[in-house]
């Protein structure tokens, strides 16, 4: 066997791990590289034998992860991660290569893959393995996705924006969720704030005394006008030229 | 069919055809990834970024190989072609899928309550 030379020393991960599975076999290509301990971190994905030696994927590169229970295809339950990478162990395989085998890697030119197989001691740990991954993965999103239209700009996806910032409500439930969690007492605190809301500006302008033309104009434009919840009487204090 | 929490994932899903996926949820699906392999599988989340999780999955790799997965998580930038399901109706799920979003974001109530879009706008 080759000297496995990607593997390096470094501490394990201290911030951001979702998942931690000691007693967890490691495999590349078929062949095991030790037993260790996973660490599925928000940064990256870890792997360090028990000697302290292990290697880091940055999610960007994985293309997929899987739980397989196949036994038929490999003889252990495990999670199944593909990346879109060479490491260098692989070259032990490239050595006597029949044809047939060439013409295939010449097409991997532009398609690394390296399949890596975690195969925990602790068979019932692979749907949290599993979902501690799709956690991480989706806090990376794909930077260079030109098929996108990243162009988010403009009104109509200011929607729900200014509907947070004209809003009440801290954080933002679903429907059914909001609801849920509103007490007695917030219900009532919802449609007194919902009242309010309703009512004409025009009406709040007066109750602060600062009611002008241009004020009025302004409000029928735009959504430039900053609602603050009014309170009867709370520019009393307030000295206003009239 | 449940919508995102995420504000900026409603907007993406609702200003893209994600929408579409994301109202394929318990079909059984076929996804062609970048690399030639195939996953068939039941689609449990689409995210707005076309990230897919499928359930009780026949793999087939590059090779031709099928293997069968409990579950799959591929990433979109992997997505290369789904294969929308015979039987499902493609405007329904768009219309259905819309209106979920709708109902999210205006949970007050259109009419009542606080105004999104001061109607003098289409003055």
């Amino acid at each position: 066997g080759g000297a496995m030379s990607f593997l390096k020393r470094f501490p394990p991960p201290a911030e951001g791990v979702r998942h931690q599975q000691p007693d967890t076999e490691a495999v590349l290509a078929g062949r095991s590289l030790g037993a260790g301990t996973l660490y599925i971190a928000e940064s990256r994905l870890s792997w360090l034998e028990n000697s302290g030696v292990g290697f880091s994927l940055d999610y960007p590169t994985i293309s997929l992860h899987a739980v397989s229970r196949d036994l038929s295809a490999y003889p252990w339950e495990h999670l199944y991660v593909m990346v879109n990478a060479k490491f260098e162990e692989e070259e032990t395989k490239e050595a006597p290569v029949a044809e047939g085998e060439e013409d295939e890697d010449s097409d991997d030119d532009t398609e690394p893959i390296a399949e890596f197989r975690f195969v925990p001691s602790d068979k019932s740990a692979l749907e949290a393995m599993f979902s501690a991954m799709c956690e991480c993965q989706a806090l990376h999103p794909d930077p260079d996705d030109e098929d996108s239209d990243n162009d988010y700009e403009g009104e109509e996806y200011d929607v729900e924006a200014r509907e947070l910032a004209q809003g009440d409500i801290p954080s933002f439930y679903t429907y059914e969720e909001g609801l849920l969690h509103l007490t007695a007492e917030g219900q009532a605190t919802l449609e007194r704030l919902e009242g309010m809301l309703a009512q004409s500006v025009s009406s709040q302008y007066n109750m602060a005394g600062v009611r002008t033309e241009d004020s009025i104009r302004e409000f029928e434009d735009g959504m430039e006008v900053d609602i603050a919840p009014v309170v009867a009487g709370q520019f009393e204090d307030a000295e206003v030229d009239h | 069919m449940e919508v995102s929490h995420s504000v900026k994932e409603r907007t993406i899903a609702e200003n893209s055809l994600v929408i579409l996926l994301q109202g394929l949820h318990g079909h059984v699906t076929t996804v062609d990834l970048r690399d030639e392999s195939a996953a068939t599988g039941r689609l449990t989340n689409v995210d707005a970024f076309m990230n897919m999780r499928l359930a009780d999955v026949a793999f087939t790799d590059r090779q031709g190989t099928v293997t069968q997965l409990d579950e799959l998580f591929v990433t979109g930038r992997n997505v290369r072609y789904v294969h929308i399901p015979d039987e499902v109706d493609i405007r329904a799920t768009i219309e259905r899928q819309l209106q979920a979003i709708h109902r999210v974001r205006y949970f007050g109530g259109r009419d009542k309550g606080r105004k999104e879009f001061p109607r003098a706008k289409h003055k």
